[in-house]
């Protein structure tokens, strides 16, 4: 009897340690976060201004902003995401609709796996082997190509997986009015699937954004402002990683605005697709 | 009771020979080594309904994805023996499927709208066969939502979603949309299975008026349905048919063991 009494004792004291072992990681967790965006927050505002966003980097000591850096994050990552969707939307739409059951669909998947957890470094290494030392020069083209070879398998991943949950019925239904395989996937699955589809280049962008190491070998950096796409072009996360290692004040201040305006970047555009995603679902 | 093979002979009563739009000769089917219909031979009369009816896993689904060609979809699921539409056997690998898809229409049984607006919902099918002007559409979208008893509830929303609607105004939309392209025959696979009663009512109403000039052949797990609504019934077990003829004969006289076993409800 005192034995029974005292395994249901255990057994409750167990779950209690266990979720308030639960509890307390995700506290940890939360506590870790909410410091990086104070920090974030207080130090990124005080350099925020609207010099910021009209001039360029400045030289040491001297007053400017992260213009250049802006324009060239934003071109690279555009460029880098039409690369990453068109190549990871076909790619995810072949895995689930064509050929993902074949020997070959399942060793493009798990060569997608590896690609999906290489290492960003590597990529840029690999681009720079590729494209920068043949042409003698790094230059914007790598290094978008760089981010868009980074944000691919995620694309691939999302879509193949958005695809996957659309119901079989939906694709028999548009073959049974006699639509190709083709017209059903383009004109029925993909509008189905549109909001998870959008969600995965979000994703793959949110990835991208703050993307330093494959750009050191690539894109490199550019001290002045550059649409030039086969010079060297500076990138908001290339600015903060020199500016934030260097001893001068008004360089510090910068890295850490850049570094507010990449966060609150991605959490606009992850607020913005969730919103599209629930408005197209419940229209 | 013993299954033995003598039991399963099949009694078929065709309807007259110069009526008969579709036909299965020895029709055989299979998922991979799994064979599930042995020697199905149906004659469908044109311009009814013919009701399909059988316990779970008989095949009635499987002969009804059939006369479609809905298996093509599927590697490895294979049809022998012929199925004759205006005498032409549609499993020959030279049709059209296409062309057969357009002629043999199908609804499921789930409604099934495409995430586009009612409108385009109907008209999606047309487009892939007519080029048509913005008036024609409009008339052929318009005309199909009447026949299918859709378009009083809808034609103030033509461009809200599809999946805006009830469920059994999705099914009746689903209706609309195949016989959008004007089909000879429409196949429906338990259409009514996912509704409530008074849109399964909405919905049989719909098929009763559909039947003048278009051949309708319907699986349904609902005996009272078949009674109601077929004008012949096929019977099938164990993926055979069992028995074939005219509704009231085989509801209330029928000439197989088995099928007044499964009409009487001892078994299924």
């Amino acid at each position: 009897m005192a034995l029974a009494l005292s395994r249901a004792t255990r057994r409750k004291l167990a779950s209690q340690v266990f979720v308030a072992v639960c509890i307390g990681a995700a506290a940890l967790a939360l506590l870790a976060l909410s410091l990086i965006m104070f920090s974030l927050f207080t130090k990124g505002f005080g350099g925020m201004n609207l010099m910021v966003f009209t001039a360029d980097t400045p030289g040491p000591d001297s007053a400017g902003g992260l213009r250049n850096a802006i324009v060239g994050s934003v071109i690279m990552c555009a460029l880098a995401m039409m690369l990453a969707v068109v190549i990871g939307v076909l790619a995810g739409t072949w895995l689930s609709e064509i050929g993902g059951n074949s020997p070959y669909g399942h060793v493009v998947r798990f060569l997608n796996d590896v690609l999906l957890s290489a290492p960003s470094i590597l990529i840029g290494l690999f681009i720079y082997e590729l494209l920068v030392r043949p042409m003698h020069g790094f230059s914007a083209w790598a290094g978008a190509i760089a981010l868009g070879i980074l944000a691919t398998p995620i694309v691939t991943r999302t879509t193949e997986d958005i695809l996957n949950l659309q119901p079989n019925a939906l694709r028999e239904a548009g073959m049974a009015l006699g639509a190709s395989q083709w017209v059903t996937v383009r004109k029925i699955i993909w509008k189905a699937a549109g909001a998870g589809l959008l969600t995965g280049g979000l994703l793959g962008f949110a990835r991208i954004s703050g993307e330093t190491a494959p750009l050191l070998f690539t894109a490199l950096n550019n001290q002045f402002f550059s649409l030039n796409m086969n010079q060297p072009m500076a990138s908001l996360p290339g600015v903060i990683f020199q500016f934030a290692m260097s001893p001068f004040d008004t360089w510090q201040e910068l890295a850490w605005a850049g570094a507010l305006l990449i966060t609150v970047t991605v959490l606009a555009i992850n607020i913005l697709g969730r919103w599209i995603a629930r408005d197209t679902d419940h229209k | 009771m013993s299954d033995t093979e003598t039991e399963f002979k099949s009694v078929i009563t065709p309807p007259p020979a110069d009526q008969i739009v579709l036909e299965t000769r020895h029709l055989n089917f299979f998922y991979g080594t799994h064979q599930s219909l042995f020697d199905v031979s149906i004659p469908v009369k044109r311009n009814g309904i013919t009701a399909l009816i059988g316990p779970s896993g008989c095949g009635k689904s499987t002969l009804l994805r059939t006369m479609n060609r809905m298996y093509d979809l599927y590697p490895g699921q294979r049809a022998e023996g012929e199925i004759l539409i205006d005498g032409e056997n549609v499993i020959g690998p030279k049709i059209d499927v296409t062309a057969l898809r357009a002629k043999v229409g199908m609804v499921f049984q789930k409604p099934t709208p495409f995430p586009m607006s009612i409108y385009d919902n109907v008209a999606f099918g047309v487009k892939l066969y007519h080029k048509k002007s913005k008036a024609e559409m409009d008339e052929v979208v318009e005309t199909s939502l009447r026949r299918a008893a859709l378009w009083d509830e809808v034609k103030d929303k033509l461009n809200k979603s599809g999946l805006s609607l009830s469920g059994g105004q999705q099914q009746r939309l689903c209706v609309a949309r195949g016989i959008a392209v004007e089909p000879e025959i429409l196949l429906l696979d338990e259409p009514a299975s996912a509704l409530d009663p008074i849109s399964t009512a909405k919905l049989e109403d719909t098929l009763e008026e559909l039947k003048r000039d278009i051949t309708i052949i319907i699986v349904t797990h609902n005996l009272q349905q078949a009674a109601r609504l077929s004008d012949y019934t096929g019977f099938m077990y164990l993926g055979k048919l069992i028995e074939f003829g005219p509704t009231e004969t085989l509801f209330v006289n029928p000439k197989c063991e088995k099928t007044s076993d499964y009409i009487g409800g001892r078994f299924g």
